[in-house]
């Protein structure tokens, strides 16, 4: 095999998300997996998300996809990260899938690998599809939808084209003050006049 | 007889409501005075920040935001974290995973700030990287349980946080022994949604409004609150209950800062 192309999916430290751990380990996504050279597929699954993880890689059976699982990373999911980014020429860029969390979206945009994001909708207070809504809009992430994850993914490879950086190049509205962002705000507040 | 009393004590309870209705007036102003400063790094004014952090999401953004600002390669938004002489962190119990991040992102912090000057100046107005700590509180309420169901929960943490907030003391330092020994409230408060920044600001509010060791007189604990990023179209809980609390409310979408209400500002996405 000439290269390697990672797909991870990240569900969280908070809160279980059983069908986006089944979702992307249903045959027909790793069928697409494959017909995009994907690889590897890397799940973190979550507190307790192990059971599900290993049936549904038992009912998958062979499909020419690396999978692996893990529960929770204390480091951080950087190492996950810059595997699904890759390094160039053994291993070619993938794609994240998160659960919306804004910690994992960051870290994927400051990355600059793409991103399908997946809000979990059995969670109460719901706000994330919001900002999935806002960022697909402005065409950062790929809106996933747990019934055609196949079709997010195509999407996904379609972003990778045309990848924004973050954060945005113009972020600093109110030009005219000396300075900008957290920065400029903290000095206000402190009375730093420099 | 009776009558009397009753009038007497309600023309009370209407004079002590109206003190302290001007009284928290006077403190909740925005436009409260701000301590008078000479100069970013004056050895002889120490400048404390705090920085709650809850868990999950909220440690990432706060800590996202500061990585942004600290490693921002433009002047005008590169945060010098020698600004700031002393920082405080606040965790909740247990939770080390937030208390790793926060060792991490000193490293790097401490390490990209730079120098105001070079050479022999250098060394004499070289204040160093400074110091940090990291205290913890108890929770103020478990997850899924609600802020309003848990009131011996969270005065256990509004306890913990007065005396977070009274604990410093100024460094001392040759030439500046007219700050030393004081309590040291911290000048800034940056917080983002969690139920312990929400406990914090109003255990912060308290020390204001009677003033305990003149931290309101001297300007101390100017409130800084960044609703999350995930926030687009409503504030959460602790937005909408510190929207009129804090100094400064950041949003960081545009089309929340047009519905909501309060002192809500945008300037930019800050993670």
């Amino acid at each position: 095999m000439a290269s390697t192309k990672t797909c991870f999916v990240t569900v969280g430290a908070t809160a279980s998300f059983h069908d986006l751990v089944k979702g992307v380990l249903a045959s027909s996504f790793l069928k697409a997996l494959q017909s995009h050279n994907y690889t590897d597929l890397v799940v973190q699954y979550g507190v307790d998300g192990k059971q599900t993880f290993e049936s549904a890689v038992k009912a998958a059976g062979s499909s020419g996809i690396q999978i692996s699982g893990f529960e929770l990373e204390k480091a951080g999911l950087g190492k996950y990260m810059r595997l699904a980014k890759g390094s160039g020429k053994e291993t070619q860029e993938g794609v994240v899938i998160s659960h919306a969390g804004s910690g994992s979206i960051l870290d994927a945009l400051r990355q600059q690998i793409p991103i399908i994001v997946v809000p979990n909708a059995s969670l109460l207070d719901n706000h994330q599809v919001e900002l999935a809504e806002a960022l697909a809009e402005q065409e950062y992430v790929v809106h996933g939808k747990l019934e055609n994850l196949v079709k997010a993914l195509e999407n996904a490879e379609q972003l990778r084209q045309r990848q924004k950086e973050w954060p945005p190049a113009n972020s600093g509205v109110h030009r005219q003050a000396k300075a900008v962002g957290l920065r400029g705000i903290l000095d206000e507040e402190m009375g730093f006049l420099d | 007889m009776a009558f009397l009393i009753l009038t007497l004590l309600t023309t009370l309870l209407a004079l002590l409501t109206t003190a302290a209705i001007y009284r928290f007036n006077v403190i909740l102003t925005p436009t409260r005075n701000k301590p008078l400063r000479h100069g970013r790094r004056n050895p002889n004014e120490p400048t404390h920040l705090l920085v709650v952090l809850g868990s999950g999401g909220h440690t990432a953004e706060m800590l996202a935001m500061l990585k942004r600002s600290v490693t921002a390669p433009n002047a005008a938004e590169k945060l010098n974290w020698k600004d700031y002489s002393h920082r405080t962190y606040v965790i909740n119990e247990g939770d080390d995973i937030s208390k790793e991040r926060v060792v991490e992102f000193e490293e790097l912090a401490v390490g990209t700030a730079e120098d105001l000057m070079a050479g022999k100046v250098k060394k004499a107005t070289d204040i160093g990287p400074g110091k940090y700590e990291i205290v913890t509180v108890p929770r103020a309420r478990e997850i899924h349980q609600s802020l309003y169901t848990s009131p011996m929960s969270s005065i256990a943490c509004l306890q913990a946080c007065r005396d977070i907030l009274m604990k410093h003391t100024t460094d001392t330092r040759d030439g500046h022994a007219g700050e030393a020994g004081k309590v040291d409230f911290p000048d800034l408060i940056l917080c983002n949604g969690p139920a312990t920044a929400t406990v914090l600001v109003f255990a912060s509010v308290l020390l204001r409004f009677f003033d305990v060791r003149g931290c309101s007189t001297r300007g101390k604990m100017r409130t800084i609150y960044v609703e999350s990023w995930a926030r687009v179209k409503s504030l959460s809980l602790s937005g909408k209950l510190l929207c009129r609390v804090v100094d400064r409310f950041l949003v960081q979408w545009p089309q929340l800062a047009k519905e909501a209400v309060g002192r809500v500002e945008y300037r930019g996405v800050l993670v």
